[in-house]
């Protein structure tokens, strides 16, 4: 879309859109969702890559699940821990997971990520998502440091503001 | 002309939309918002055989509007349209 000029890109509201995109997994259907924010980083980024999300019956730890944590509050997270129903999610750009949420709230499983433009799919049960899978989580102690590599930048706290 | 397979309009939140529907996967990473004229011009001749005649005659039905702006909002509106990809 972003080629012709004449396009307008809209953003729909998370709490009013994802509903319909979970009625439409409910349904049968998979979908592919363009993707926000950075949680997911450094595997996904921020307006540029796109999930391709199915129901799910039974989420297992190390999946990145669709989630609606409270009424209308969406997030797309990796789960860290299932115990009993309470399901604990953490997204890989983050350093503190998520309030707890229940697996009913889980409401699809990213089956695998389009990623910088591409048209072909990096399924999640592909190598690459595996083994990036694998290092990330395990990397969890050191993640802080990793982040700031790989996305440098100056808290606010720490900048220079101009005094006029 | 025709509509393309696949594309199929859709209500989402209040807008009228042009989702890329296959038999399985709905795609929402490349939508295209339709105003309440083209969405209803689009119910009309989806599936169906048309040209800009065909357009122009249905907004007289809907629209009070003279026919030389139906025909050249019909001709605009093809174009965007193909442009877009959605009819062939």
């Amino acid at each position: 879309m972003s080629q012709d000029h004449s396009t307008i890109v809209k953003q729909l509201p998370n709490e009013l859109f994802l509903p319909q995109v979970v009625a439409l997994l409910n349904e049968g259907h998979t979908v592919t969702l363009p993707l926000r924010g950075r949680s997911m980083r450094p595997f996904l980024e921020d307006n540029r890559d796109k999930a391709l999300l199915k129901a799910v019956d039974k989420p297992q730890v190390g999946d990145a699940v669709l989630a609606e944590l409270t009424s209308g509050h969406f997030v797309l997270h990796r789960i860290i821990s299932i115990e009993g129903n309470q399901v604990t999610l953490c997204g890989d750009g983050n350093l503190t997971p998520d309030p707890l949420c229940r697996l009913e709230d889980i409401r699809g499983k990213a089956i695998g990520f389009y990623r910088k433009g591409s048209n072909c799919l990096d399924s999640t049960d592909g190598r690459k998502w595996r083994i990036y899978s694998w290092w990330w989580t395990r990397l969890y102690p050191i993640r802080r440091y990793l982040l700031f590599m790989l996305h440098p930048h100056i808290p606010y706290r720490f900048r220079k503001t101009k005094k006029i | 002309m025709k509509t393309k397979k696949g594309f199929n309009l859709r209500t989402v939140c209040g807008e009228n939309i042009i989702v890329a529907e296959g038999i399985e996967n709905v795609d929402f990473s490349r939508i295209i918002s339709m105003n309440e004229s083209s969405a209803y011009l689009w119910k009309n001749i989806q599936g169906t055989d048309f040209d800009e005649n065909t357009l122009a005659e249905l907004l007289l039905k809907e629209y009070e509007v003279d026919e030389a702006t139906a025909r050249s909002d019909a001709k605009a509106l093809v174009e965007k349209w193909l442009e877009a990809g959605i009819i062939e």
